[in-house]
């Protein structure tokens, strides 16, 4: 059977794109889930013949750009897309690109900047995070606050969907509402609707200026209400960013204080005017080291630690983070809290805040047992919500209704969310590890 | 007629003096801002969630179909009932409150029936405002914007109603409630739910809740407006402003004939003579917008701008605004219907849109005005006629399917922020495949499988 279903794969992608040795496919695999085989797929018509095939035999598929997730993968398909890598259109006039999901993501932010436009979406994980897997996780938008949520650059896609038939849809419009919303209900939906096989990306102009400020601050309490200054004075940079030493230091190796770092992507006078009265600001603060980085290339050598620091949390997450969210005026009051929580967060595995958007990351110690990581999750969202917030994505859900006792409304919640994922896939083979309850 | 078991029945949930069945009163609900018409047989008030849970009930067990109902604004036929008159409109027009305006977390809760403008007044008394403004704003509500996820002059740069929306409670066709989302302004993984609900437009389930992002007003603006001799150079100024690097807030076109029809409304001193004049706006921190104008200005020369002027004052402002505002209303002084078209074509074929929509006026020997939130490529051709006249009316209904063919044949959308509907469901075929078509079905059957709730909009099961 396995061996029939190995040389049925062949067939579709070519005897070299199926790999099934363990030695040759571990470089291309998560978790500890054994596939029956890694199979690169060339072109959409293969993708759709592989799903249909699995269909047939009842097989699970995975995807992933470059690795693919293998829990409850046993026996079945890690499908990497890194062949269908290629930049397709990049359309100018539009301010749009289509490209293939494989592409690297970081490769892609090249691709557009040599065309003087901007994709200013950050990569999830760093160098290995492909375009499609971009829009198929959706949370990579630290740099929301200005530029809009990660999925507001999505404006169409060609998929294969969980039954194989292949759907193209949307249009370089901005604006179109036509039928229900799947493209954006799409984004972040994990590979459980389907499998994306050409992207319509919208791109933006090349902002006339970067620069960036750096501080560090002795205490986690002074810099968040340095941070929190800067918001009430409706200054409103890129991003703005607070790592905890332990963090920090992966980005400024030897530091010995919490981390700021302000980046700024806009037009050039208030960009000068703005970078000089946060410094002003962070002095006053207490801040200490505290620079403008004016210089380009310096600027993008500090935002690229930056956002390898980032691929490094977002690896652990779910499992090594908790994350939440507050008002960016509510958080020196909530870290206020988190400390009476966990204790000193200067000392404190790891804290990450994106300050424009509320949002918190609490790295756990490492040896953290699962129930003393589920009992901290439950006062952490008993925190946001008392500073108008809550833990992030479908852990927060939960925890949201037991913290009403409603029990039903969750169940309501995963049953729909079941539903619709039948609907789509009615023998359930695509993203196994891909849980919401 | 409504059954006189279900009358009792929706008059014990939300009180005797909120259920309307006689025929003059259900009038007032049986139409839209199109011309379509689709009489409810039946209209009710629910004042909270749980009525609408009651409604929701009743509906499933006494087997009737509900449809929702804001300020019936829409251009969509959305709101109206089924045409087999089964329905019970559930307008929303009781639940109007506010929960919270949090200035410290960006967000306001707020009930679906709650008037956008009214919405935007609250903001504004607190230094912020909620960037979707839809033409209609004075009137349309909460519920309806985010049923069909409208736009507005604003979305060029700051997005449309999607990517405001933090999370919502919403009353399923099962009856259970749920809450989506959440009150972050980051991404959810996993099925994010809200999304789906938003430009759904009142088809998979009740919104009786929505908390939704807000913003500090920005720290400056500027307004600008330019007078063109014809709609091509106005046309290819919008580009070059685009090509520039500049995002304006808003990028709005009215053709020669809007402007003789709002000046014929409101003596502000537009020339009659003009091809098309530009409503241009930019903001954001101030030093960096007098580089913005002049560029804007430059271009608009190069471009043989007649006439180009900077609002000097807030009545400057309201002057340039006025006409825009105002142009849909006037149109009644020039003709007793109008047909408001939604297409939306990529930016770069603008220009050849704009000459799409004039051919077809000749040939169909129509009057046809243009407006359009020109950044976004997003035209709201005003076909002018008197709906009296069979002949004209016939070839109106003509220019809509040209219309709607050309956009698709340019590589557009049929509708850019209005919606399906009853309106549009002819031409989805045109836009979608059947693969396409089906996705639609299948997300529709996950959420109302027994098809009650708005039925015969955007698409049949």
């Amino acid at each position: 059977m396995s061996n029939d279903a190995i040389a049925k794969l062949r067939a579709i992608v070519g005897e070299q794109h199926v790999i099934d040795a363990a030695p040759d496919m571990a470089g291309h695999l998560k978790g500890s889930g054994i596939p029956l085989a890694v199979v690169l797929p060339g072109q959409t018509s293969q993708v759709s013949d592989i799903v249909k095939l699995a269909n047939q035999l009842n097989l699970k598929i995975s995807v992933g750009g470059a690795v693919a997730d293998t829990k409850n993968l046993d026996g079945g398909i890690a499908l990497i897309m890194s062949r269908m890598n290629n930049l397709l259109e990049i359309d100018r006039e539009n301010l749009v690109a289509h490209v293939e999901p494989g592409m690297s993501h970081l490769e892609f932010i090249r691709q557009a900047a040599a065309q003087n436009l901007n994709f200013p979406v950050d990569p999830y994980r760093f160098e290995a995070s492909s375009i499609g897997g971009c829009f198929a996780v959706g949370d990579t938008d630290a740099k929301s606050f200005q530029y809009g949520p990660t999925r507001t650059y999505l404006l169409g896609f060609e998929m294969v969907l969980p039954t194989g038939e292949v759907l193209d849809i949307g249009n370089k419009c901005i604006k179109n509402v036509a039928g229900y919303d799947f493209i954006h209900f799409a984004v972040g939906s994990q590979g459980t609707l389907g499998i994306f096989t050409k992207l319509l990306v919208k791109l933006l102009p090349m902002p006339e200026t970067k620069a960036s400020v750096v501080a560090t601050f002795p205490t986690i309490k002074q810099a968040s209400e340095s941070i929190q200054t800067l918001v009430k004075r409706n200054i409103h940079p890129t991003r703005v960013s607070l790592f905890s030493q332990p963090l920090a230091a992966g980005i400024v190796p030897g530091i010995a204080d919490q981390l700021v770092m302000i980046g700024f992507e806009g037009f050039k006078e208030s960009t000068k005017a703005l970078t000089r009265e946060i410094a002003a600001v962070f002095s006053l603060a207490g801040g200490g080291g505290v620079r403008v980085i004016e210089d380009r290339a310096e600027h993008d050598e500090l935002w690229q630690k930056w956002q390898a620091a980032k691929g490094r949390l977002n690896c652990g997450y779910s499992t090594q983070t908790i994350d939440y969210s507050v008002g960016p005026l509510k958080l020196a009051k909530s870290l206020d809290g988190l400390a009476g929580i966990v204790g000193d967060l200067a000392s404190w595995p790891g804290i990450n805040v994106e300050a424009l958007l509320g949002n918190i990351r609490v790295v756990l110690p490492a040896a953290m047992p699962e129930e003393d990581k589920a009992a901290l999750a439950v006062k952490i969202n008993a925190l946001a919500m008392a500073h108008g917030g809550n833990v992030s994505d479908c852990l927060g859900a939960r925890l949201v209704c037991e913290s009403y006792r409603d029990t039903e409304m969750w169940e309501t919640v995963t049953g729909l969310l079941e539903t619709i994922r039948r609907q789509f896939d009615p023998q359930g083979i695509m993203a196994p590890g891909v849980i919401f309850s | 007629m409504l059954a006189k078991t279900i009358v009792n029945r929706l008059e014990r949930i939300v009180g005797d003096k909120n259920v309307i069945t006689s025929k003059v009163a259900l009038i007032a609900y049986g139409y839209d801002a199109t011309l379509l018409a689709g009489m409810p047989v039946g209209v009710v008030f629910p004042a909270n969630t749980e009525e609408v849970v009651e409604l929701v009930k009743a509906a499933n067990e006494l087997d009737f179909t509900l449809v929702p109902r804001g300020a019936g604004t829409n251009l969509s036929g959305g709101a109206l009932g089924d045409v087999n008159s089964t329905s019970v409109v559930v307008a929303f027009s009781r639940m109007k409150k506010i929960w919270e305006i949090d200035t410290e977390n960006f967000l306001a809760t707020i009930e679906p029936g709650y008037v956008n403008f009214e919405f935007q007044e609250e903001l504004g008394k607190k230094g912020f405002y909620y960037p979707p403004d839809p033409a209609s704003y004075k009137a349309a509500t909460m519920g309806g914007n985010l049923g069909e996820c409208s736009g507005g002059p604003r979305c060029f740069k700051y997005g449309v109603t999607r990517d405001y929306v933090l999370g919502l409670e919403v009353v399923l066709m099962n009856g259970k409630v749920i809450q989506t989302g959440g009150r972050n302004f980051k991404s959810e993984c996993g099925l994010d739910l809200t999304r789906i609900f938003v430009g759904a437009e009142g088809t998979l389930g009740f919104i009786t809740k929505i908390t939704v992002r807000i913003l500090p007003l920005p720290p400056a603006k500027r307004t600008m407006l330019a007078i063109f001799h014809k709609a091509e150079d106005a046309s290819r100024t919008v580009a070059d402003i685009v090509a520039a690097g500049i995002v304006p807030t808003t990028l709005e076109m009215m053709d020669g004939l809007m402007m003789i029809i709002a000046e014929d409304a409101n003596n502000i001193g537009l020339p009659r003579d003009a091809g098309a004049l530009l409503i241009i706006e930019v903001d954001g921190y101030a030093v960096d917008l007098d580089g913005q104008v002049s560029t804007i200005s430059e271009i608009c020369s190069k471009n043989n701008v007649r006439e180009f002027k900077i609002a000097r004052t807030a009545q400057e402002v309201d002057k340039i605004w006025l006409a825009r505002r105002t142009a849909i209303g006037a149109c009644g002084k020039r003709r007793p219907s109008y047909s408001m078209q939604d297409i939306t074509v990529p930016r770069s074929v603008f220009p050849e849109a704009v000459s799409g929509i004039i051919q077809c006026a000749s040939d169909l020997n129509l009057e046809i005005g243009i407006l359009a939130h020109a950044g976004d490529g997003n035209f709201h051709p005003m076909v002018l006629f008197d709906q009296r006249l069979e002949d004209e009316s016939h070839r109106v209904h003509a220019a809509e399917g040209i219309l709607c063919q050309m956009a698709l044949d340019l590589k557009g959308s049929i509708t850019g922020e209005h919606g399906i509907g009853l309106l549009k469901k002819p031409f989805m075929d045109k836009q979608f495949s059947p693969v396409g078509l089906e996705v639609f079905r299948k997300i529709k059957r996950s959420f109302d499988p027994a098809n009650r709730l708005n039925p015969g909009k955007i698409i049949d099961l």
